[in-house]
């Protein structure tokens, strides 16, 4: 079954992802983002990326999703650069299922 | 009469010949001293004779002499609130006699106080028709119970003379003409303790016995007239469990039968029940409690006569249409009196030296509980619910007399170690009781709360039950791997077990929960299972929730200290739960689905 790719952030970060055929959710703060990716996650959304500027104010919502299957929360840099949280929550990933860093 | 002579004493057993004119089950006189045995078994002249008192001292070659009777008890008013040992003998009386603390042998004690007058008061005039079973007159014997005077079985016909007035046991009350000729008779009668008094019919037991306790009371009822069994290793709370029932239990009446159980649980009896006040009556509860003491160090044949000299009283009182429970602490110790007694008697053992019909005494004992129609012109009701505690040795319960019991019971009442080591009393698992009239009760409880009682049990029963999964995989894997739905149910469960099952005996408030009470108590906690669900599925967290009910969850753990009289105050608990809860979602939940541009 085919899911949905959807990318949350503010606004200048996720629009150029419409063209890619994203479905793109625009969030001004970390409230909204919380309740987008809530419902998103109701609406059987497979992939979310969100920009790690949101994901640092709702860390609760993405450790939610941690352990459930889908939607997988992909943490994407925004338009003012990266914060590296997306790449050190691969890295930790990485380390409990292999065992050490070895990226 | 017959006069044998012992030929051998082994412990409380005495073999006697020359007793060819004796028959099995009659009362003996043994020894010079003259105590008290009863035949238990005859071979040609050779009796061999269960005494029910120490037999140190009786040798070869002394005189037995039977009395042609068979053991039995004094059924009168002055029975109630009275202490009697396991061959109905009042301890109280025998301590002033005997100016011992200890029982002194050879003593004959009359039961029933003869000295002291009752008033009685006619209920039947002359010429009024009786047979078996109908009330006469009454007794106000305490505050709460009327003693109602029954003609005897075996008596029917016609009264000649009956007033009112005061009178001893002794006295001649009333005449009856039978068929054969003028009866007189007294407020008293006897009745052989191995017979089950007769009654006209057995009904279904389906009204609950409330005791008060929430564990029992909800998940685990059990019935006026049913049976239940209470195993426990040591420690685990049998002892409270069956006081706690015999003081709040709705019943009218109590016998505590105290078999083989330590002297100091007697004590704790004879020390509490006088202050402490019926919640159903407002007296003492001693007006109603009868207690029979064989404690451990009391002589052992007698143990097994205290059981039934314990239920032959019960059953006097259910003829008298009153509900009536028995308790039994513990039925181990009565079987273990079995078991010795037939040791001595060298019958062929059975499971782990238990003599081969104990499974057969102890149904004997438990199918004479029950909810009745009594003997008589009129049809009275009652009830006698028998509680048996066992003590399985070392906790494990596949031994004979659990099993035995269960096979008889329909409540069973798991104590747990394990939950009584964590502090968690009454320790009844919850996993492993059962109640076989679950649904009688909960159709009962749905008439008279006009809510889905059953609903409400079941459920909570099934999240119960879930957490012992769960915790399965918390042991496992750790909280963390768990979903927030099911982080819920744990935190539902906790309080299930904490704030309601969990229940201390000890606390004034606690000790007892009405009917009432226990409604709106899990009803508190399953709308707080619904309030949270329901602000999840509109995106509020698990943390969230546990954080922002912090507060108001511990209300709802506290609501077990509410009074009685207060009871308004747990629905207050309950809309402040939800205001909580639907401040919480509007902070964090959704409102609106996400929008896309």
């Amino acid at each position: 079954m085919a899911h949905k790719i959807a990318v949350v952030g503010d606004k200048d970060s996720v629009l150029p992802f419409k063209v890619l055929g994203f479905d793109v959710y625009p969030s001004p703060n970390g409230a909204k983002a919380r309740e987008t990716i809530d419902s998103l996650a109701q609406e059987d959304c497979g992939v979310i990326y969100l920009t790690e500027a949101l994901a640092k104010e709702i860390p609760d919502t993405i450790k939610r999703y941690d352990a459930e299957i889908k939607p997988a929360i992909i943490l994407i840099p925004n338009h003012q650069g990266t914060l590296n949280i997306g790449k050190k929550r691969i890295q930790e990933n990485v380390e409990k299922a292999v065992g050490q860093n070895i990226l | 009469m017959s006069n044998g002579k012992i030929v051998k004493v082994s412990g409380p057993l005495v073999m006697a010949e020359g007793m060819e004119n004796a028959n099995i089950q009659d009362l003996c006189q043994v020894g010079d001293m003259k105590l008290v045995g009863e035949i238990i078994e005859m071979r040609n002249d050779v009796a061999s004779i269960q005494v029910y008192e120490e037999t140190s001292g009786i040798g070869p070659g002394e005189p037995v002499v039977t009395t042609g009777e068979a053991l039995s008890v004094e059924l009168g008013p002055g029975i109630i609130s009275q202490m009697f040992d396991g061959i109905q003998r009042p301890l109280d009386t025998f301590r002033e006699e005997t100016e011992s603390n200890y029982l002194v042998r050879g003593v004959n004690i009359s039961p029933l106080a003869r000295e002291k007058k009752w008033d009685f008061k006619a209920t039947k005039v002359v010429g009024d028709k009786v047979e078996a079973g109908d009330i006469v007159g009454t007794v106000q014997e305490t505050k709460v119970i009327e003693h109602r005077i029954m003609v005897p079985v075996g008596v029917s016909g016609t009264i000649k003379s009956i007033q009112d007035g005061s009178y001893g046991l002794d006295d001649v009350v009333y005449t009856v003409e039978t068929e054969n000729g003028l009866k007189e008779l007294s407020m008293m009668q006897r009745w052989p303790v191995r017979r089950g008094r007769p009654f006209k019919q057995k009904l279904n037991p389906s009204t609950p016995m409330l005791t008060g306790q929430r564990v029992i009371d909800t998940f685990f009822p059990i019935t006026k007239g049913g049976a239940a069994a209470v195993p426990g290793p040591f420690g685990a709370g049998k002892t409270v469990v069956q006081h706690q029932i015999a003081k709040f239990s709705d019943v009218d009446l109590v016998v505590y039968v105290g078999c083989g159980e330590r002297g100091n649980e007697m004590t704790d009896v004879l020390n509490e029940f006088p202050e402490l006040v019926d919640p159903n009556t407002g007296e003492s509860l001693m007006e109603r409690t009868i207690l029979i003491a064989n404690t451990s160090n009391m002589p052992v044949a007698a143990r097994e006569a205290s059981i039934y000299t314990g239920i032959t009283i019960a059953e006097y009182f259910r003829d008298m249409g009153y509900s009536v429970a028995i308790m039994a602490d513990s039925t181990s110790r009565w079987a273990e009196a079995l078991r010795e007694m037939s040791g001595r008697l060298e019958e062929m053992p059975g499971d782990e030296g238990y003599p081969a019909y104990l499974g057969s005494r102890i149904a004997e004992y438990y199918e004479r509980a029950g909810r009745t129609l009594s003997i008589g012109s009129e049809d009275r009701e009652g009830s006698i619910t028998a509680i048996g505690a066992v003590s399985p040795p070392g906790g494990d319960t596949s031994e004979p007399v659990t099993q035995n019991t269960l096979r008889v019971v329909k409540v069973y009442w798991a104590l747990d170690s394990s939950l009584a080591q964590r502090r968690h009393f009454p320790s009844v698992n919850w996993l492993t009781s059962y109640s076989l009239y679950l649904t009688e009760v909960g159709k009962y409880m749905n008439q008279e709360l006009e809510e889905d009682w059953a609903k409400m049990v079941q459920h909570s029963m099934n999240i119960l039950q879930e957490e012992s999964g769960l915790e399965e995989i918390v042991r496992l894997v750790g909280i963390e791997s768990l979903s927030e739905k099911d982080r819920l149910t744990m935190v539902i469960a906790e309080s299930l077990r904490e704030d309601y099952l969990q229940q201390n005996a000890f606390d004034d408030i606690d000790t007892y929960t009405s009917r009432e009470k226990q409604f709106l108590m899990l009803d508190l906690i399953l709308s707080f299972e619904t309030e949270a669900r329901e602000a999840m599925k509109l995106g509020a967290y698990y943390q969230e929730l546990i954080d922002g009910t912090e507060k108001v969850r511990d209300k709802i753990a506290r609501a077990k200290s509410i009074s009685e009289d207060n009871l308004a105050d747990i629905t207050k608990i309950k809309d402040e739960m939800k205001k909580t809860i639907h401040e919480i979602v509007a902070v964090g939940g959704m409102t609106q689905n996400a929008k896309r541009v």
